[in-house]
């Protein structure tokens, strides 16, 4: 017990420094300025207001983008360890029942004009891609389900094959695309990035995110059994077909709202499992808090990165998961004695 | 082409289905046997074997169109890519996608020679239009230096030099008159170029936008950016203080919709003071000719004092 209230502690304090370290980075700013700001904000507006640039900088640009990239980092890793419990499959990730093609089909449709403008005008990009990545697992979701039990065989034929589907559409779409700096956007908006983070952004996905935390944790003893296929999940009380819907339900509605936030970011919902079942073992009750935080660390630092290696310039964020975490990740396999599940 | 007696039957026939099939594929397209070829070395530096003086010019990018009509060989273009728009002469002229190349339709236009933005064509494109006969030449433009010598330099191709020559002179006058008449400026203000409201799309280092802005008596927010053609981040723009943002904004734009993209920008002196200003971007985004119409833009809204008003 005391080992864990030390990890809590740990993690907390790793936290703070990462954060601390992630409103530094970026245009130069006086270290005295930033913390300034900081000092500011956290003890409810007290003393001296601080420069307006740097409050601007560090409170309204910097310390969202943190949070969102924390947040997202943190939830699309609890759902990727939840899908590969789901589908038994290491190549599982948030994305493989076709949410994100979905969703940066239903973004580019919504953004290039392509909608009609009764739809065009009740929906923002944000709930365009949502309500895209919920139509594409929804269709996969339909596929794959039989009369009586759920093929987890069907359901990623399914989803691959719909990520197709929608990766062809928005192809075609930003192919068609009439309007340059539009398709820009897009294109921007597709690799995924934070740089439109704001506080006024963040609640919802928060909100959701914690759920999907809470949910699957409060599932994490029927994941384990999960993980010995479903007649063993079954033997041991756990009614399977209602779990697999759940799963995909808080999937569905924790990666389409975080994809809605902030595009879509790869591989964090890939390899943050893998890496963190290597030292936390495979117990869920462990490993999906121990996700949340690597992935959100891990998608606060690529984002921090991002900033670092190209100042003054916006680099999505999803080249740099990839770039760093891959990698690492390669590594990590190779060294391991790693067995999944 | 010398035939060997011994040849037999068959490799005979290999010989003559081959060059009917020659004929056939690139006949149509080769350029007339009487127009000599001469090497020339194009801005990528590749050597392109091209016509002297061609009848038949298609232009791969809408600013090289510009620059073609610019050159006074404006009647010599076949076609153009769906892009273009300007000179309006060019609406009612054959239109073919550039953006990837439809080479079917570059071949049934029969060009002698093509020409080619090495910004936006690639030279995968020109391998393909090569291997059916047809030279193209890459133009690069970086700088307005760069820009009045393609005018010279497309003249020469096409064979309307004193033409080419004439624009190239009155338009280099016109921004020597442009720079004489900022001369004296004591204020020059900080400006921002953007290409885009959302997506801060800039004109990074070594770009003809520099020089515009400061011959229109202003300086350039992002004349020393590392990259190349950067997106801006919001901070960066914060941290500028830009005092004028000029932007290819569109129609109805105004400083509110750009606050409206980026929250924070409410400090940023342009938009306190409310000189954000929208202008077709066709004047500034094309490296062609009327870059320098654009430059006189820039200084009615810089210093609208040195500019008597229309």
């Amino acid at each position: 017990m005391r080992s864990a209230w030390l990890v809590v502690a740990g993690l907390t304090v790793l936290t703070v420094l990462s954060v601390g370290f992630a409103v530094t980075v970026g245009e130069d700013l006086d270290r005295g300025a930033v913390l300034h700001v900081l000092r500011y904000h956290f003890t409810l507006s007290s003393g001296p207001p601080p420069d307006p640039t740097a409050d601007r900088i560090v409170w309204l640009l910097r310390m969202p983008r943190a949070a969102l990239a924390f947040v997202v980092g943190g939830g699309l890793a609890i759902i990727g360890a939840a899908m590969q419990a789901l589908v038994r499959n290491p190549l599982a990730e948030p994305y493989i029942l076709g949410i994100s093609s979905g969703a940066s089909a239903g973004a580019s449709l919504f953004y290039l004009g392509f909608l009609p403008p009764v739809l065009s005008k009740t929906l923002s990009m944000p709930l365009a891609a949502f309500c895209g990545g919920l139509l594409s697992i929804t269709l996969v979701y339909l596929v794959a389900r039989g009369s009586t039990r759920l093929s987890v065989a069907r359901l990623l034929l399914a989803g691959v094959a719909m990520a197709a589907l929608m990766g062809s559409v928005t192809s075609f779409i930003t192919f068609s695309s009439p309007d340059p700096d539009k398709l820009r956007a897009v294109l921007f908006w597709l690799l995924g990035s934070m740089h439109h983070a704001t506080w006024s952004l963040l609640p919802l996905p928060a909100i959701v995110t914690l759920a999907g935390l809470v949910t699957l944790m409060s599932l994490a003893r029927s994941l384990d059994a999960m993980l010995l296929g479903d007649e063993a999940a079954h033997s041991l009380g756990v009614s399977v077909e209602a779990l697999k819907r759940l799963l995909i339900i808080v999937a569905a509605l924790v990666t389409g709202t975080l994809v809605a936030a902030s595009g879509a970011i790869g591989f964090v919902g890939l390899i943050i499992p893998h890496a963190v079942r290597s030292f936390a073992g495979v117990t869920h009750r462990r490993l999906l808090p121990a996700c949340f935080f690597a992935g959100a660390l891990f998608l606060l630092w690529a984002d921090l990165a991002a900033r670092a290696l190209l100042p003054s310039q916006e680099l999505p964020v999803g080249i740099i998961t990839a770039l760093c975490g891959v990698p690492f990740f390669l590594v990590l396999l190779r060294r391991s004695t790693y067995d999944f599940g | 082409m010398v035939t060997a007696p011994h040849l037999s039957a068959w490799s005979a026939c290999q010989i003559v289905f081959a060059q009917l099939l020659l004929a056939v594929l690139c006949g149509c397209t080769q350029p007339d046997a009487d127009k000599p070829l001469i090497p020339v070395r194009d801005d990528l530096q590749r050597e392109v074997r091209v016509p002297v003086s061609p009848d038949r010019v298609l232009s791969l990018a809408p600013s090289l169109t510009e620059i073609i009509y610019a050159a006074g060989a404006g009647h010599k273009v076949v076609g153009v890519t769906t892009a273009d728009d300007y000179p309006a002469v060019v609406l009612s002229l054959p239109r073919f996608s550039a953006l990837p190349v439809n080479f079917e339709a570059v071949a049934a236009l029969e060009p002698d020679l093509i020409l080619a933005s090495d910004q936006i064509n690639s030279p995968q494109d020109a391998a393909t239009l090569a291997a059916i006969g047809l030279p193209v030449y890459f133009v690069g433009v970086r700088t307005l230096d760069d820009m009045l010598k393609s005018i010279r330099t497309v003249g020469y191709l096409l064979g309307t030099s004193p033409a080419a020559n004439r624009t190239a002179d009155s338009l280099e006058a016109s921004l020597a008159a442009l720079a004489d008449r900022t001369a004296a400026v004591q204020i020059r203000p900080s400006t921002l170029f953007l290409v885009g409201d959302a997506t801060l799309y800039a004109f990074g280092k070594g770009s003809y936008m520099h020089s515009m802005i400061a011959l229109a008596g202003g300086k350039s927010v992002t004349r020393d950016h590392n990259m190349a053609s950067p997106v801006l981040t919001d901070e960066y723009v914060l941290t500028r203080k830009p005092e004028v943002i000029i932007g290819s904004f569109g129609m109805d734009h105004s400083s509110e919709t750009l606050l409206e993209h980026h929250r924070t920008w409410d400090l940023v002196p342009a938009i306190v003071q409310g000189r954000v200003y929208s202008v077709p971007g066709d004047y500034f985004l094309r490296p062609g000719p009327r870059l320098v119409t654009g430059a006189w833009m820039l200084v009615a809204l810089l210093h609208p004092d040195l500019v008597p008003s229309p």
